[in-house]
């Protein structure tokens, strides 16, 4: 038998040549020993030496044994101090007894020698083990205190990330989100345009706790850094998809589910990549259009095969997106059901009044009776006329003192360039440069994008914009949009920038030029300024927001002003 | 008195083996104890008393190796509640009759071995 | 519930299946199933698979990548409904041949 560690136990037997013998023996086992002749000595010894292990008569006088073992086991609470039970009772209810008050074993009398270093050294074991699993747990508890500390800094350098966004500020949103949703992989970031326009991105990383929360930085980086640029969906979503793919181990991703609102245009552009299906409500037919995933999540592909295309859909007043993550779909009930989609949607079918359909969605939840998990986010967004959405004023890391006021610049975009490279943000961060020009950024990205985009889609890719009349039309516009910039050849768009000092401030003067076309000007310019219809809203955008807007050479030149007032 | 069926002596010789020097006052104690438990036994009036005497008892008899002893305690213990009076004077009294006969041989043990200083 | 894997007589097809839930609890043993191999061609059949989560998903990434990344020759087969309706949200019958 291997050695075993000397430990002190305590012997309590009234007998006392029994107490003598057993004391002899255990010492010769190499043992500590402790005596008590009746129950009461037992406890008091046990309260002051706190042996390793206690050897127990049962019948003892002033307290017996049965009651001794109780106080003791009472006194020595988490840990283990096993007990064994000295005995020659037979009867099996007085042994059942010695069990129930806490015994752990039973020695007879005479005693063995043999068989009670056996039990000891059993006993012994257990004490041990008992002792390690509580040591373990208190590591655990310890390490688990750790993790929270942790994860309530990286909440906060997140916080500080994401105080770009508008998600609280914007009156057009509505979202359900627990505190913690950066730690179940949930994301909800959304950001203006400088054009006014709105994105909002859902996402959900693999994964749970630090690592998702890792993920969410540099992605909510990217989006607002370049939404407030002016990049569109396309390339932010290229940005993010490199930036995850180039940082994330092979086995993360970050499903995700993107928009661009536009009031001014009233559409909305959508990329899904691996979330649950979104659902776009149109509130005068009362149709719900399905928004599914059509693509991997971000992070899977690398640069050259990720697919930016997005879908393009017409909103009305009204009107609004909605946007779950798969926490809401996978809500367990009372039999482990889920909520699934067949509930949404009756939600959905059951709903009376849209501005509710949020509230009954929470309600619905709620009522299946599940668990409430901490991973649900849900988010709407309703299209507002744009005069009811004010975006937060651009905020400048210059002083303006030193700003370029008399000059001018002419850029040629071919076609390899028109079909991968967007040059409005680059412009536009071009132009905030002089400082009488930044209090106009909405209108002049706006007039800008509006040029940019007649003279490529209707001059150079020659686009009818009339396609845009109903709803599928759009989506084959947007279609065709694609298919044709892929494949073209030739084209240009030229784009002219001159700045000049007048009396009272400065003016700017654009110029767009197509290799297209043209159009029939005085046609379109005889149109009255309408607000609901669908297409050609684009011209009267410019001559509302800029001044002198002018096209020649059959509409293949557009000409545009902005005047600023010297600041004081 | 035949030694064997009455006092195991292999039990002795482990109780010395383990005891070394203590074994002469193991040997004492348990005499002295004995003396004492005779006496509650014979002038016992309640069965609990006699039962709880006789268990502790036979408990040190049978470390001590006295076999039959420990046989008549066990029956003590198990019969003190249902026996008529007069037969549990007897059986008390084959106890008595039995560590009398049993005694010379522990003090004969005690004897071969004084207490080392 | 174990992750069986079988290879051809050939040495050049490796068939993993996977029984019960596809999850986190998986991923040391399916990981294990293929790393000290060299593989031109991976069958991943699911016919026992009740459930797969976001954490099986990075399990098939990681062995996309180990037996090739986009010259990897992967096929899922034998999913179930709602094997098959995950892979399906997540597009990643564009990555892997899934029937």
């Amino acid at each position: 038998m291997q050695p075993l560690e000397p430990l002190t136990i305590l012997i309590a037997e009234d007998s006392a040549a029994d107490r003598l013998l057993l004391a002899s023996i255990l010492r010769r086992q190499g043992h500590q020993v402790l005596t008590a002749a009746n129950g009461a000595e037992a406890v008091d010894a046990f309260r002051e030496q706190q042996p390793h292990l206690v050897l127990m008569d049962a019948m003892m006088p002033v307290m017996d044994g049965f009651e001794a073992a109780r106080q003791i086991k009472a006194l020595a609470g988490e840990t283990l101090v096993p007990i064994i039970f000295l005995t020659s009772l037979s009867e099996s209810e007085a042994l059942a007894r010695c069990l129930e008050v806490g015994g752990d074993d039973f020695l007879a009398k005479p005693y063995n020698q043999v068989i009670l270093a056996a039990k000891i050294k059993a006993m012994d074991r257990l004490r041990r083990l008992q002792d390690t699993v509580l040591q373990q747990r208190d590591q655990i508890a310890r390490h688990h205190d750790y993790l929270l500390n942790e994860q309530r800094v990286a909440k906060a350098v997140f916080d500080k990330v994401a105080h770009a966004g508008c998600l609280n500020a914007a009156p057009n949103i509505r979202y359900l989100q627990s505190p913690y949703a950066l730690f179940n992989g949930d994301l909800l970031l959304a950001a203006f345009t400088p054009a006014g326009d709105m994105h909002v991105l859902l996402g959900d990383f693999t994964g749970h706790g630090l690592p998702a929360a890792v993920g969410a930085m540099p992605l909510a980086e990217v989006f607002y850094g370049m939404t407030a640029k002016g990049y569109g969906l396309a390339e932010t979503l290229r940005e993010m998809n490199a930036k995850l793919k180039r940082i994330l181990p092979v086995d993360m991703f970050c499903c995700a589910t993107m928009l661009c609102l536009s009031f001014q245009r009233r559409s909305v552009e959508v990329w899904n990549g691996g979330m649950p299906d979104g659902y776009l409500h149109r509130i005068a037919s009362g149709e719900r259009t399905p928004l599914p995933a059509r693509h991997l999540p971000l992070g899977v592909l690398s640069p050259e095969s990720f697919d930016e295309r997005t879908e393009v859909f017409p909103m009305a007043r009204g009107d609004r997106v909605f946007l779950l993550s798969d926490g809401v779909i996978d809500t367990c009930g009372a039999n482990e059901q889920l909520f699934g989609v067949q509930r949404l949607q009756q939600v959905f079918a059951a709903n009376r009044q849209p501005d509710a359909l949020f509230e009954e969605i929470e309600q619905a939840l709620r009522d299946f009776g599940g668990e409430a998990r901490d991973d649900v986010s849900m988010v709407e967004i309703s299209l507002l006329e744009p005069e009811q959405i004010t975006p937060p004023a651009l905020v400048y890391s210059d002083s303006g003192q030193s700003c370029p006021l008399d000059w001018s610049v002419s850029f040629e975009f071919r076609a390899a360039t028109l079909k991968r490279f967007n040059p409005l943000p680059y412009l536009l961060q071009l132009l905030l440069e002089v400082h009488g020009l930044r209090a106009q950024s909405g209108a002049l990205y706006s007039v800008l994008a509006e040029l940019y985009s007649n003279a490529l889609e209707h001059g150079v890719l020659g686009l009818d914009s009339s396609l845009k009349r109903n709803a599928s039309g759009f989506a084959r516009y947007y279609q065709e949009r694609n298919a044709r910039l892929g494949e073209l050849k030739e084209g240009y768009v030229r784009v002219h920038l001159q700045v000049a000092p007048t009396d009272d401030g400065g003016c700017l003067t654009i110029q767009v030029e197509d290799s297209g076309e043209g159009f029939d000007v005085e046609r379109v310019m005889e149109r009255p300024l309408d607000a609901i219809r669908l297409s050609g809203r684009g011209i009267s955008l410019i001559r509302q927001l800029g001044r002198n807007a002018r096209w020649t050479d059959n509409g293949r030149s557009a000409r545009v002003e902005f005047i600023w007032e010297a600041l004081a | 008195m035949d030694d064997d069926t009455h006092v195991d002596r292999s039990v002795l010789s482990a109780l010395r083996e383990v005891m070394e020097e203590g074994y002469p006052e193991l040997l004492d104690i348990f005499l002295a104890d004995s003396e004492e438990r005779l006496k509650v036994l014979r002038a016992a009036d309640s069965a609990a008393l006699l039962v709880e005497t006789a268990h502790s008892f036979k408990g040190s008899s049978s470390n001590m190796g006295a076999l039959r002893l420990t046989e008549l305690c066990h029956q003590l213990e198990q019969q003190a509640a249902s026996l008529p009076c007069a037969a549990v004077l007897e059986l008390v009294g084959k106890i008595d009759h039995e560590f009398a006969g049993i005694r010379p041989l522990y003090e004969a043990e005690r004897q071969r071995c004084p207490a080392k200083i | 519930m174990p992750v069986v894997t079988e290879v051809s007589p050939d040495g050049q097809k490796l068939t993993i299946s996977v029984k019960g839930r596809f999850d986190f609890a998986k991923h040391q043993e399916f990981r294990q199933s293929y790393e000290d191999k060299k593989l031109s061609a991976v069958v991943v059949d699911l016919k026992d698979a009740t459930y797969l989560d976001s954490s099986a998903l990075g399990m098939l990434l990681l062995l996309r990548d180990h037996a090739g990344g986009d010259d990897s020759d992967v096929r899922v087969v034998n999913s179930n409904t709602d094997v098959r309706k995950i892979l399906a949200i997540s597009n990643f019958d564009k990555l892997f041949d899934i029937s």
